[in-house]
């Protein structure tokens, strides 16, 4: 996987269980207890959703669910935090593009 | 619905410590957090803290939540974590979603402590991809172990600003630039020195214009401003980065007290928006008390003492029992913390709420020469501003440090008394504390530095030694090193004795030198290196360094390292041999070499 930390001076990132997660359909790893943005940003993938006005790419800004930029579709379901949500064996995660529809 | 006697809502430093107090004193709260892991944005930071040790100064933060979350799950208090509180209703009614359900719990008392959250800065593109908040990189990178990416504009210089430049590096990444609007670096010194002799420059009067990029930061345009926070025209710059760190302040979080009843008002030196409070962190609703940085943005330190207040108040309110003394204790101690120069806004924040926080004359200690020269180790400490840190003090076991009863004084170093133990050296937060020993007769110089960079140097091995702003002065022999179970670990080197109060920092040489040979990999500087050792037959230096032998015949390395020869030496290209071509002048399978039907 791309975008680890393995060696640090203060930390220690013990390795953890992967998990497998879908992207847009592809099979994204992850490590467990990783949040579906941090995992995702873990492979390089950094547009978590397309703006619903004028299609603008988006990604995080705080990452600690404040800012509510990261919303994307986890699980059929839209305008989840994913900096909050925890990737779990065979989500589906998809880029937002809309406003989400109401059920 | 359960009624609790108290409800936090919040678990960093101010609610931990607020359901910390309230567990001490039997009261029934529970806690509500949103993050998995409780500790608020104490879990992200990798430094030691300032302050006393009363209150964890020179422990890491994310080692400091630990403690107290420990300390906490002692209690009785309920922890109630992936607690997301959506709203305050009428009737003392809190709804919360846990497990996608929504919950309701009442409360007689009600401590918020919701903290901060980033500001924006608007400019062109600013919603791209890869401009971050300050904080977003710290989650990334501290608390997942991702690389949130590989160059970085940092825009603020304050504290936060300062302390991700380090962690960045720490990390493994470059950081490119810190910019910083105002004519002044925001933050302490110690952390702007920090982040300078790591080389990493710091340009003040500047903005940032625009990120570049059409899916992702791929870079950010920078200009200077003037006084009137204008950008000059003609002054625009471009740099590569691939992220931009937006780390100009914080706000206070203050929805969930609005819904509350709590007044609020627009105090800038407090970060924007605050509910109002007495200096008890009573709320103009008299059973809601709010604390740490959604009642003012401050240090970790003030947050935790503000929750602990919070909750005295709230235990005399339930419980009916005396705790003046206690509370006055706290209420000295927090104004100690907000008395010295760096603490000018806060107190005029609060001055604005009716709350006098009187600046404290910060007392001038003596001070002793400034080193005697016997060959001795001895600290030198480099710790110039009025900041509420006393950890060197506290730690000196010959009296040799002084700071005195206000923790924002100077430390003052008496170096007849110091021993050159380092004590002091590893607990500093500001990593402003140094060893050096110089021995006048060898004309030799010693200074041990702390280093919390990976990987650790080897004994023997030479460093580069940097100065102040991260500029090579000269080079360094490592003599010992020295692991730190507090992951500041110390670096002995040993140079030339004037340098000794130059170097601040080291570096692993880092030579650039253009490749020559592309199949090999050869770099001019090696080739030169050969020549200079004496070699200056073309042969030769084919067979020291395999240059023109890999794949390509020389085609693309033989004019160039001839080239080399000949400045070198001073004889012309034409008079010196060329080396012998053989084929295969292409590379081909070895089989091509075998008859049809060999094996």
């Amino acid at each position: 996987m791309e975008g680890r930390i393995t060696e640090h001076p203060i930390l220690n990132f013990t390795k953890k269980k992967t998990v497998k997660f879908f992207f847009e359909g592809r099979e994204v790893e992850a490590y467990e207890g990783d949040s579906v943005a941090a995992a995702l940003h873990a492979s390089g993938i950094r547009v978590l959703r397309y703006t619903p006005v004028n299609g603008r790419p988006a990604g995080f800004f705080c990452a600690v669910g404040k800012c509510s930029s990261c919303l994307m579709e986890i699980d059929g379901i839209p305008n989840v935090r994913s900096c909050m949500t925890e990737v779990k064996e065979g989500m589906s995660v998809r880029r937002q593009k809309e406003k989400g529809d109401v059920v | 619905m359960k009624t609790y006697d108290a409800v936090i809502i919040g678990g960093g430093p101010a609610g931990l410590l607020g359901a910390l107090t309230l567990g001490n004193h039997g009261v029934e709260t529970l806690l509500l957090d949103e993050n998995a892991e409780i500790g608020g944005q104490l879990v992200k930071q990798t430094h030691k803290f300032f302050g006393d040790h009363e209150h964890y100064a020179s422990v890491r933060g994310f080692e400091i939540a630990k403690k107290l979350r420990t300390e906490v799950e002692k209690t009785q208090v309920k922890l109630s974590t992936s607690s997301t509180v959506i709203g305050i209703y009428p009737e003392n009614t809190i709804a919360y979603v846990r497990n996608d359900q929504m919950e309701k719990v009442r409360y007689k008392k009600l401590l918020i402590a919701t903290g901060a959250m980033e500001k924006q800065l608007p400019f062109i593109n600013s919603d791209l991809p890869g401009v971050y908040g300050a904080g977003a990189i710290q989650t990334l990178m501290n608390q997942y172990g991702i690389f949130p990416g590989k160059r970085f504009l940092i825009v603020g210089s304050g504290n936060i600003g300062l302390i991700l430049a380090y962690q960045l590096v720490q990390a493994g990444a470059e950081v490119r630039a810190i910019i910083e609007a105002l004519g002044a670096i925001g933050g302490y010194e110690v952390h702007s020195n920090k982040v300078k002799r790591l080389g990493i420059p710091i340009l003040l009067n500047h903005t940032v214009l625009k990120a570049i990029g059409d899916e992702s930061v791929q870079g950010a345009v920078i200009a200077r401003v003037d006084d009137k926070f204008n950008p000059v025209a003609g002054t625009e710059k471009e740099l590569v980065v691939d992220t931009i760190c937006i780390s100009v302040g914080l706000m206070p979080l203050t929805e969930l007290a609005e819904q509350a009843q709590c007044k609020i008002s627009y105090i800038p030196e407090l970060g924007g928006y605050v509910p109002l409070r007495d200096v008890r962190m009573r709320t103009t609703n008299p059973d809601v008390f709010v604390a740490g940085d959604l009642s003012s943005i401050e240090e970790a330190t003030t947050a935790m003492i503000e929750g602990k207040i919070a909750a005295l108040q709230i235990t005399e309110d339930l419980e009916k029992i005396d705790l003046e003394e206690e509370l006055n204790e706290e209420l000295k101690t927090i104004s100690l913390f907000r008395s010295g120069p760096k603490s000018f806004k806060i107190r005029a924040g609060l001055e604005k709420m009716g709350i006098k926080n009187s600046k404290i004359e910060v007392p001038k200690v003596t001070s002793f020469i400034k080193r005697i020269e016997d060959g001795k180790v001895r600290a030198v400490i480099e710790c110039d501003e009025e900041i509420p840190c006393n950890s060197c003090e506290s730690v000196c076991k010959f009296d040799a440090i002084k700071i005195g009863k206000n923790l924002n004084a100077k430390p003052v170093l008496d170096p007849s008394k110091c021993t050159g133990c380092s004590l002091c050296m590893l607990s500093c937060p500001g990593l402003a504390i140094f060893m050096e020993s110089v021995d006048t007769v060898t004309h030799k110089g010693t200074l041990a530095l702390p280093y919390e960079f990976l990987p650790l140097p080897k004994v023997e091995e030479k460093m580069w030694g940097m100065d102040r702003d991260g500029n090579y002065v000269c080079d360094v022999t490592v003599k010992k090193v020295i692991k730190s179970p507090n992951k500041t670990n110390i670096v002995h080197v040993e140079m030339q004795d004037e340098f000794v109060d130059m170097v601040r920092h080291i570096k692993f040489p880092q030579k650039e030198s253009p490749f020559v040979c592309r199949c090999e990999e050869i770099t001019v500087e090696e080739i030169e290196k050969v020549i200079d050792s004496g070699i200056t037959d073309f042969e030769e230096l084919k067979r020291m360094t395999r240059v023109t032998m890999g794949p390509c015949g020389g085609k693309n390395c033989r004019m160039i390292t001839l080239g080399i020869l000949s400045r070198k030496t001073g004889i012309p290209i034409s008079e010196l041999s060329h080396g012998t071509s053989r084929p295969p002048v292409k590379p081909v399978e070895f089989s091509i070499f075998l008859r049809r039907d060999e094996k």
